[in-house]
């Protein structure tokens, strides 16, 4: 049968579930509808290569013009402005619509603002698609001192490139460690050892009190009454997930839209995939919401799966990565659910990794190496996670001991 | 095909099966892999960015990048998963006398 199939919202979700639909479903038709002008990109090289200059922009799509129209996939650049679920159909805002059979919905998430009792809003820069990395880009060229105003993943990936590109760097954390939202301490001590190797200043468990513009620049007063001359701010501190379109439909919201493990909605036909969707993780047993590269990807394969009637359980076990200086993060599984910690490596050349167990089964594990020097271990944990086996601590904790030999065909 | 093109990697038991070793020739490094059919050589650095595959994890006729998993077909080198794109080179590999030699450009 052909249906009229609409993913809303072109991110990595949105691309690999329409060509995922497409894989499974010949004839139906799909458009992507995305509010930027631009074929899907991938957003991790914004805050590293692409600042460095080692990407251009050309670089950044995943999939050319070509591969869509091969696969008759249509992209169209248009922002929606309003739902009718009932009826099926989406409307922009000079009343064009668009009628769908299934609708995908893979809007994403955006970023958190600082809120400011001056109107200093147009002065602080924030970091999630090109043109925004594109500005920053050409804007810090010409600054010296750059604060950062959050601590997490996003913050510090700048702080790292803005270092190699020799500016001087300030990061203000509110809370009492790195990367606090689900990096364990023990790692997030390490990554912050490296930036203040490399010259940048880490302010933890600060607060902002007030931001001054003067002649130019900024004054940054801290909660303990320090002030922070500074001639350039980014932020970067947290993100929501992109609902305001459904706030005031039969949409089931929690922390984005919810969903089963097959990726539906609390309405028939509407699926959600990516950071938009707080999703029912079978292993864990719990709904979870998450933003990384492999979940958008996976997630929205198991969505295009289950739009074409391939019916698909979603059970990837979370991975996702950071590189900051010559260093990579990986964690995988989930590290805040654990009675059980077991440390494998103590230098970072060679990597460490701590593993969280629980029941002594590994719940999830947080590594950090010199380029990829933990990955394999960390791919390794995953399956060995997926699978609830049970390891010998002992082999877990050696790193003379390959974990290759533990994962059961 | 010129013999002076075959450049010694080591001993077939210096591999583990679905394992794989590092070789580096002049400036340049190599991955050669002992698969359950045989032997088989890529480039040693990921197409995505610049990173070792020596550290990365080999499954069935597969390796998989240790730093953002992308995935590589290791006897065609084609990518199958993102971020990697572009394919990885391939290299021809003989085995004569227990020791592993791969054909390099």
């Amino acid at each position: 049968m052909k249906n009229n199939i609409i993913i809303l919202g072109a991110g990595q979700a949105g691309i690999y579930a329409a060509r995922e639909i497409r894989q499974n479903d010949s004839k139906s038709n799909i458009k992507i509808l995305g509010e930027e002008n631009l074929l899907p990109y991938e957003r991790p090289p914004l805050s590293k290569d692409f600042l460095l200059d080692k990407k251009k922009e050309e670089d950044l799509c995943f999939h050319s013009s070509d591969v869509l129209k091969n696969e008759n996939i249509q992209f169209e650049n248009i922002s929606i402005t309003k739902v009718d679920f009932e009826n099926k159909k989406l409307f922009t805002k000079n009343d064009d619509v668009y009628i769908y059979d299934s609708l995908l919905i893979s809007t994403g998430s955006e970023n958190k603002k600082l809120t400011l009792n001056n109107n200093l809003k147009n002065d602080i820069y924030y970091l999630r698609n090109l043109e925004e990395a594109k500005k920053i880009k050409e804007l810090v060229s010409n600054k010296n001192k750059i604060t950062i105003i959050g601590g997490g993943f996003i913050g510090l990936e700048i702080a790292s490139s803005l270092s190699q590109l020799q500016k001087k760097v300030i990061v203000i954390e509110i809370g009492n460690q790195l990367m606090g939202r689900i990096i364990p301490k023990q790692i997030a001590d390490l990554v912050q050892n490296t930036h203040i190797e490399h010259g940048n200043e880490i302010i933890l468990n600060k607060q902002i009190e007030k931001i001054t513009k003067k002649n130019g620049d900024y004054e940054i007063l801290l909660n303990d009454n320090s002030l922070i001359e500074t001639d350039f701010i980014i932020a970067g501190i947290g993100s929501t997930p992109t609902v305001k379109l459904f706030e005031n439909t039969n949409l089931k919201l929690d922390n984005g839209i919810v969903t089963n493990q097959f990726c539906e909605t609390s309405i028939k036909d509407v699926y959600a995939a990516g950071d938009v969707s707080n999703f029912y993780h079978p292993l864990y047993e719990r709904n979870m919401r998450l933003e990384s590269y492999q979940h958008a990807q996976n997630h929205g394969i198991c969505a295009g799966k289950n739009i074409a009637g391939v019916k698909t359980e979603y059970t990837s076990i979370p991975w996702m990565w950071s590189d900051q200086f010559n260093l990579n993060l990986q964690l995988t599984g989930i590290c805040n659910d654990f009675d059980e910690i077991i440390e494998r490596g103590n230098d970072i050349n060679n990597g460490v990794i701590y593993f969280f167990l629980k029941n002594k089964i590994i719940r999830g594990a947080c590594g950090l190496g010199i380029a990829g020097k933990i990955g394999r271990d960390i791919r390794i944990t995953s399956k060995l996670s997926e699978k609830n086996t049970i390891v010998d601590k002992q082999i877990l904790s050696d790193q003379n001991q390959k974990l290759n030999k533990l994962i059961q065909k | 095909m010129s013999e002076e093109n075959w450049i010694e990697v080591g001993s077939t038991d210096s591999i583990e099966e679905e394992d794989l070793i590092r070789f580096d020739h002049q400036d340049k490094t190599f991955c050669v892999y002992k698969l359950t059919d045989g032997f088989y050589a890529t480039d040693g650095i990921c197409t995505h960015e610049a990173v070792h595959l020596e550290d990365g994890l080999v499954m069935d006729d597969e390796i998989e990048c240790p730093m953002h998993q992308g995935i590589f077909n290791i006897k065609s080198g084609e990518a199958l998963s993102p971020p990697a794109c572009e394919d990885l080179k391939t290299y021809p590999v003989k085995v004569d006398n227990n020791k592993i030699f791969i054909k390099i450009d």
